[in-house]
């Protein structure tokens, strides 16, 4: 068996101070993911995705509970350590595209690079390497808001690949997208996913962007409740069966 | 209901309003310490000689008073843009929008009236106080300076309620006029810089030129007379504006190109630049301006001060001559250490004071004598009795010859012929030390108990160094005073308009530290980069407003009697001193906002 790129054990997350009023938004969850697995968390809206993925992208802290990427425990880094890890380790791609709308394309897939002091021969190269594996090759000097909503994701998604992470994290990043951009970006994560063997962790509350994932993991009330693998079972077919999933989860 | 809304909204952004409120009463305490000098007429006539003082205050006026305009716009802005998102909510949920008008209305006076009145208040104690230090600290003396002075406060509020009236009628038509949506995602967009080589080469011109005449003006100011003040502040404002605006977009591209430009978060801090320049470039050349004026005053201020103790060595070279000292005063004038102490005898007649040549043959007496027209070009002259009795310059033994005997003249005799005088014989002690100004305290007590004797030397002048520089000093505190305190006014107030502009941005900024935090940015970068983009932001202005001081001082080659450029080192450091406090606090302020 191939070593886990990231184990998740016993994640309890708990919102408000002792004494006030709390709220325990993650009640214990446990899951592994292997090297170039492409994994989808689904659940309703509240049901603590984002809370769920904020703890594995070392952007929160869990109240209990370890997660390790690359055997490395990451709940308990902080300052430059952190820093570092976020910089060269995991890629993040969110809703609302989180680009620098003062900074052009370029510059903004860059900006990695440029913190981790790369030589400065070799990041135009790359950059323009990603663009093209991504479509946005013609786009580079473009600022954000010179873009579409899907041309915006795929820079964000650029900037988040160019470090060549370990994983990859998508919180609803196809959720501000219409239909064809979010089925192209999604084309785009599987080609990745394909070719580069990045794993790729995307949380979703949308059936369709689902069903682009080789597992999935249903969570309810801050628990995992099921999980549905794919297998050798074609797209359209897994969409199917996560709908009628859905139907017997959520009743 | 609506009332209460509003309410809350004010009390989730305390921390915004903090920083609107301390700016506004920031300024208006600057602006009611500038007008407790400039309406005070007493105070201008009775502590300057020079007509152009009560002039020049009422241009500092006009223009502290554009500054205000621009300064209460920028403030406004804020926040509408503080306001411009709940009160969209509001509207999407249904409230009347002559309702929502009058609060609006009301909010913005509210706000300027409370930071009117209490910048009033803290305007008359920062003036009690920097003026006391002043005095203290420059040995000044002023008549009929008044903390509290009712037309300066009158004027003030005046002209701040006056300014929020307006702005208050500008956010209600703005956000009245303007669909609930439009309020609700009305962030601001970059605009991508624009390289158009002919037209910015046209602004880097016509900002030259303009500049040129400013100083040109300047220069000239004797020709020209009070036009060339006027002409000199557009002219410079302008010209400045326009060479901001040309120059800083294209350095920014061609900086972006270099490599330098790909390390770390240097490309992030250029392109925040960038993006922030077009709303910067107007508060940049005031701010360049205001920093010519303040640092302008203080080297003013100082150099007068400096020049006082020149001037009154250049008049004498004995600090005071006593009459009859008594052996305590002999005492006194022993403990301050003096270089050069000798006393003569003396007989007085009615058209001569009798000395005896020998005792200037062996303590010949030193006299100051002037170099054509520089007048602070002299030299040193020792003279015996004989060459002294043919010398115009006898007369600075007579100034100190005491009240009675001041207009009489020295003769000098043999020692048979002296011995022959029936009248009683006197002594004058004549003392000088290293330097007047170290020794001000112990000079002054010897000129009290010297007064006491000889009542004619109240009126009368007390002759000598410190004589004269009592004198002197009485007649540029005036000066010195006005240009520090002015200085200190312009800075504190050029200094807060930077600061306040550079913090209402804070709050936009915070996301996308937000974001360079998520992607693995380290908080040393952070601050680094904050700190770099501040900096650029302050030093700017204080490079273009050096430059122009440099040249603003050509003014006062007429008003002052030594070069003001004279010990300029020194008030540039205190001012760069002072500068360098407030970027401290802007980026703290600053780093506090952004990054939580
Ligand atoms: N910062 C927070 N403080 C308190 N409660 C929170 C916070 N963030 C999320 N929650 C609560 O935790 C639950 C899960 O939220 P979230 O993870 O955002 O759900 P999802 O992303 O699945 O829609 C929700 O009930 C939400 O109200
Ligand atoms: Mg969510």
């Amino acid at each position: 068996m191939q070593t886990l790129i990231m184990t998740v054990s016993d994640l309890h997350k708990t919102y408000g101070k002792p004494g006030t009023k709390q709220y325990e938004a993650l009640k214990g969850i446990d899951f592994s993911v292997q090297p170039g697995e492409f994994v989808g968390i689904m659940g309703a809206s509240g049901s603590g995705k984002t809370t769920l993925l904020n703890m594995l992208a070392t952007l929160d802290q869990p109240t209990s509970g370890e997660v390790t990427i690359h055997q490395q425990p990451i709940t308990h880094l902080k300052g430059n350590q952190l820093a570092d890890f976020r910089a060269k380790e995991i890629g993040f791609i969110f809703q609302d595209f989180n680009l620098l709308e003062t900074m052009t394309a370029f510059e903004n897939i860059a900006l990695p690079l440029t913190l981790q002091k790369v030589a400065t021969k070799k990041i135009k190269p790359a950059v323009e390497a990603v663009a093209s594996q991504l479509g946005i090759q013609d786009f580079l000097s473009n600022y954000p808001n010179e873009l579409s909503g899907g041309q915006k994701q795929r820079v964000a998604a650029a900037r988040a690949l160019i470090n060549e992470p370990a994983m990859l994290f998508g919180d609803e990043p196809t959720g501000a997208l219409d239909s064809k951009s979010a089925r192209e970006l999604l084309d785009l994560f599987t080609k990745i996913n394909w070719e580069q063997a990045v794993s790729i962790l995307l949380v979703t509350h949308d059936p369709f962007s689902a069903s682009f994932c080789q597992r999935i993991l249903f969570i309810k009330d801050g628990k995992i409740g099921q999980e549905l693998q794919r297998g050798t079972t074609s797209r359209t077919d897994f969409y199917q069966q996560i709908l009628d999933n859905l139907g017997t989860f959520e009743q | 209901m609506l009332t209460k809304l509003a309410l809350t909204g004010f009390k989730n952004r305390w921390r915004d309003y903090l920083v609107l409120f301390s700016g506004l009463i920031m300024s208006s305490a600057i602006f009611y310490m500038f007008e407790a000098l400039a309406t005070n007429q007493d105070f201008l006539k009775q502590n300057t000689s020079i007509s152009m003082v009560g002039i020049i205050f009422q241009f500092g006026s006009v223009l502290l008073t554009i500054i205000t305009l621009v300064y209460i716009s920028y403030a406004n802005s804020f926040l509408l843009s503080m306001r411009k998102r709940d009160y969209g909510l509001f509207m999407l949920v249904g409230a009347r929008k002559s309702k929502i008008g009058q609060l609006i209305w009301l909010e913005t006076l509210l706000v300027g009236i409370v930071a009117t009145v209490v910048g009033v208040a803290i305007g008359t104690g920062l003036t009690a106080g920097i003026s006391q230090l002043l005095i203290n600290s420059m040995n000044l003396s002023l008549h009929h300076l008044a903390a509290w002075y009712f037309p300066a406060a009158l004027t003030t509020l005046l002209l701040y309620v006056g300014l929020f009236l307006l702005a208050g009628l500008f956010n209600l038509i703005t956000l009245t006029k303007t669909p609930a949506l439009k309020l609700l995602h009305s962030n601001e967009q970059p605009n991508r810089p624009q390289l158009k080589p002919g037209r910015q080469i046209l602004e880097v011109i016509i900002g030259l030129v303009a500049i040129g005449i400013g100083y040109w003006s300047m220069a000239n100011l004797g020709t020209l007379q009070l036009a060339g003040i006027g002409i000199a502040l557009v002219t410079i404002v302008l010209g400045t504006y326009f060479l901001f605006n040309a120059i800083f977009v294209w350095l920014m591209v061609l900086l972006k190109r270099l490599p330098f430009a790909q390390r770390g978060l240097n490309g992030f801090t250029l392109s925040q630049l960038s993006f922030r320049i077009r709303n910067y470039t107007k508060m940049l050349s005031i701010v360049a301006m205001l920093f010519a004026l303040a640092l302008g005053a203080i080297t003013v201020g100082m150099g007068f001060h400096t020049q006082t103790p020149l001037m009154a060595a250049s008049s004498n070279a004995y600090d005071m001559g006593i009459v009859n000292a008594t052996s305590a005063e002999k005492r006194q004038i022993t403990a301050l250490n003096p270089t050069t102490n000798v006393t003569y005898h003396f007989k007085a007649g009615k058209k001569a004071v009798y000395y005896q040549a020998s005792e200037f043959n062996q303590h010949p007496f030193t006299t100051i004598e002037m170099r054509a027209k520089a007048q602070l070009d002299y030299k040193r002259v020792t003279q015996n009795a004989k060459q002294l009795s043919k010398s115009s310059l006898i007369y600075q033994l007579m100034q100190l010859q005491g009240s009675q005997h001041q207009q009489t003249a020295p003769v000098f005799l043999s020692s048979q012929d002296y011995q022959k005088l029936p009248q009683t014989e006197q002594h004058l002690t004549v003392f000088a030390t290293n330097d007047v100004t170290q020794h001000l305290a112990g000079l002054k007590q010897l000129a009290t108990t010297q007064r006491h004797r000889d009542k004619g030397l109240d009126k009368g002048m007390l002759g000598g160094r410190y004589g004269n520089y009592v004198m002197i000093n009485g007649m540029y505190s005036g000066l010195e005073f006005m240009g520090l305190f002015l200085g200190i006014a312009f800075l504190a107030m050029l200094a807060s308009c930077l600061m306040f502009k550079i913090l209402s941005g804070a709050d936009a900024d915070k996301h996308r530290y937000v974001m360079l935090d998520k992607i693995g940015t380290t908080k040393r970068q952070l601050r680094g980069a904050i700190n770099k983009e501040i900096a650029v932001l302050f030093i700017l202005p204080g490079i273009v407003g050096v430059i122009h001081v440099l040249f603003g001082l050509q003014m006062f080659k007429m008003l002052m009697i030594t070069s003001p450029y004279t010990g300029i080192w020194l008030p540039f450091v205190i001012f760069a001193g002072l500068y360098l406090l407030y970027y401290l606090l802007t980026i703290n302020i600053y780093q506090r906002i952004v990054l939580q």
